[in-house]
């Protein structure tokens, strides 16, 4: 099977209300990132588009709407949509039309527009809901994560102030990220505590928020890669598992279907101790116990233990002195640069790409880490996605 | 009732009736801001040019689709062109037969590669031909709000005539 690499990353800031089109966004991203390598779109032989629910956009067939500011004009092209698992799905789909043999190099872009949708997200997410059981009693996406925070926090006796330490974490790391929307270096985890409760146990800055964004990549097989750069980024393994889509046939407290991924992508990288051989990692932050929750399904923390890991440091983006240091989450993650769901997931691939070349900036990790993980997650909240990284 | 039988009458199963509770909010875009504007303050259309394609796309966008390049020559273009294709509504959206039948054109507009979609008047359905050439209407500038219905219809350059070579 041939390797595959990612050459090349661009991405837009993550604002609250973009003046530009979704499609205005989606070119801006995939312009830097063959900018970033030198190529044209004459170079690229295919392209993959990730985006959430046509709703946010409110525009129906969004592969279609979007196909011209991808860059699909005249070229194989396909939409993928795994609703926040989507924007590492799209690099897994970028990476199976390279792999296959079929083509050479292939543009990945994801994109969200969510300041269309009106008048507030939630009145999507709202049908994603079972319609004869669920919608009756009016649910919107916040309970889904204060159930399974609280059952989460009730399995493993948590603190909600170990969780908070996540939200401080990233949004203190995104304070050195260009494109981040809430980046703040002083924030504390008292802000946290003491911001607004939305459903117990979330809490106002728990959450990420509604953004709109763009980010690309560009993806090349072997003899390509190394033809149009000397810092190549491999990817190494990828995995991508469902559970059921019956959230309350499902263990609430541990997210299995990351842990399927995580194996799947393990294997295929030849990894057997996670812990030792991924230098940082990028799990899926919507909200602040989701990326512990992440960590322990990826098999990065012991269950239960990521959040008195986090709050002494651990996941930290430079306590190298650490016990079983790994920076987490180094952009800013969800949480601090902002959520336009397929391009957040598509954010942090871009991110261990970045880190691993030693051009992540004011964020770079210390260490020259060789290898990256990054994770999304979604549907209803069943579906992982997993690439590992590598130089 | 079984799996797959027939439902004569939708009232007499179980069901509900939900919404999804949207509506959208759309910007126009860097290239569309000006491209309305034009529309709204002076009546012009706009298009914009790519250097490398040499295609001169309208309404004005921000990038060539197929080379990806920026595009920052704007141009104005003549508010008129000629008929590529039309078709005669009969129907409203609701399939209520309209009183006057309405006509639909796709009129490309002269210079530029490719046109808009909007309505014909001042002409009446049997003598629209394809080839037909029309010009934009404007509204009055105190009702234009910066929209493409800014342009009421696109109606026959000096009158309706036969097409050439017909009778
Ligand atoms: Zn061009």
């Amino acid at each position: 099977m041939p390797r595959v690499a990612i050459v090349g990353a661009g991405m837009t800031k993550f604002v609250r209300r973009a003046q530009e089109t979704a499609k205005e966004l989606a070119w801006e991203a995939a312009s830097m990132a063959l900018e970033s390598c030198e190529m044209t779109l004459d170079d690229i032989d295919c392209v993959v588009l990730g985006s959430a629910p046509d709703a946010f956009d409110a525009v129906h067939m969004k592969s279609e709407y979007l196909s011209d500011g991808a860059g699909a004009w005249g070229k194989p092209y396909i939409r993928c949509y795994v609703g926040g698992g989507t924007g590492v799905f799209a690099v897994i789909q970028g990476w199976y039309h390279v792999a296959s043999g079929v083509f050479d190099t292939c543009l990945v872009v994801c994109e969200e527009k969510m300041s269309s949708c009106m008048p507030h997200p939630q009145g999507a997410f709202l049908t994603i809901f079972d319609h004869t059981t669920e919608r009756p009693l009016g649910p919107n996406l916040l309970w889904i994560f204060a159930l399974e925070m609280n059952a989460y926090m009730n399995r493993y006796g948590l603190r909600k102030e170990d969780i908070a330490y996540v939200t401080v974490k990233n949004r203190r790391n995104a304070a050195d990220h260009p494109c981040a929307l809430l980046g703040d270096p002083n924030i504390t985890v008292q802000d946290v505590l003491n911001s607004e409760v939305l459903a117990w146990p979330v809490q106002r800055l728990d959450v990420s928020p509604i953004s709109d964004g763009a980010v690309a990549i560009v993806l090349a097989a072997e003899h390509v890669a190394r033809r149009v750069t000397n810092k190549p980024v491999w990817i190494e393994g990828v995995g991508w598992a469902l559970d059921t889509a019956y959230w309350t046939n499902r263990d609430l407290s541990y997210p299995v279907y990351v842990e399927e991924a995580a194996r799947m992508a393990y294997k295929m990288a030849g990894i057997k101790e996670p812990r030792k051989e991924i230098h940082i990692v990028e799990p899926y932050d919507p909200f602040d116990y989701k990326e512990l929750h992440h960590l322990e399904g990826l098999l990065l923390a012991d269950r239960g233990k990521a959040p008195e890991d986090a709050a002494r440091g651990r996941f930290d983006r430079d306590k190298e002195s650490e016990p079983d240091w790994l920076p987490s989450s180094p952009s800013g993650g969800l949480l601090g640069v902002g959520n336009p769901i397929a391009a957040a997931g598509l954010m942090k691939v871009a991110e261990i790409f970045w880190q691993l070349r030693g051009e992540a900036g004011k964020r770079q990790v210390p260490g020259n880490p060789k290898r990256g993980l990054a994770q999304a997650w979604g549907d209803l909240m069943q579906v992982g996605t997993v690439v590992i990284l590598g130089i | 009732m079984a799996t797959l039988e027939k439902v004569e009458r939708i009232t007499e199963i179980k069901a509900w009736r939900g919404e999804i509770p949207l509506y959208g909010r759309y910007t126009v875009g860097i290239a569309g801001e000006r491209f309305f504007r034009e529309i709204k303050d002076n009546a012009r259309i706009m298009g914009t040019k790519c250097p490398l394609c040499g295609i001169l796309y309208v309404p004005a966008r921000l990038y060539c689709e197929r080379c990806f390049s920026k595009l920052e020559e704007w141009v104005e273009v003549p508010p008129r062109g000629e008929v590529h294709t039309f078709t005669i509504l009969h129907l409203d959206l609701e399939e209520n037969h309209l009183e006057k039948p309405q006509i639909l054109a796709f009129v490309k507009l002269e210079g530029a590669d490719g046109g808009l979609v909007h309505y014909l008047g001042e002409v009446e359905p049997e003598e629209v031909y394809i080839g037909m050439r029309v010009e934009a209407v404007f509204r009055p500038k105190e009702e234009r709000r910066g929209e493409i219905t800014d342009i009421k219809y696109f109606r026959p350059i000096g009158g309706v005539a036969t097409p050439l070579g017909v009778d």
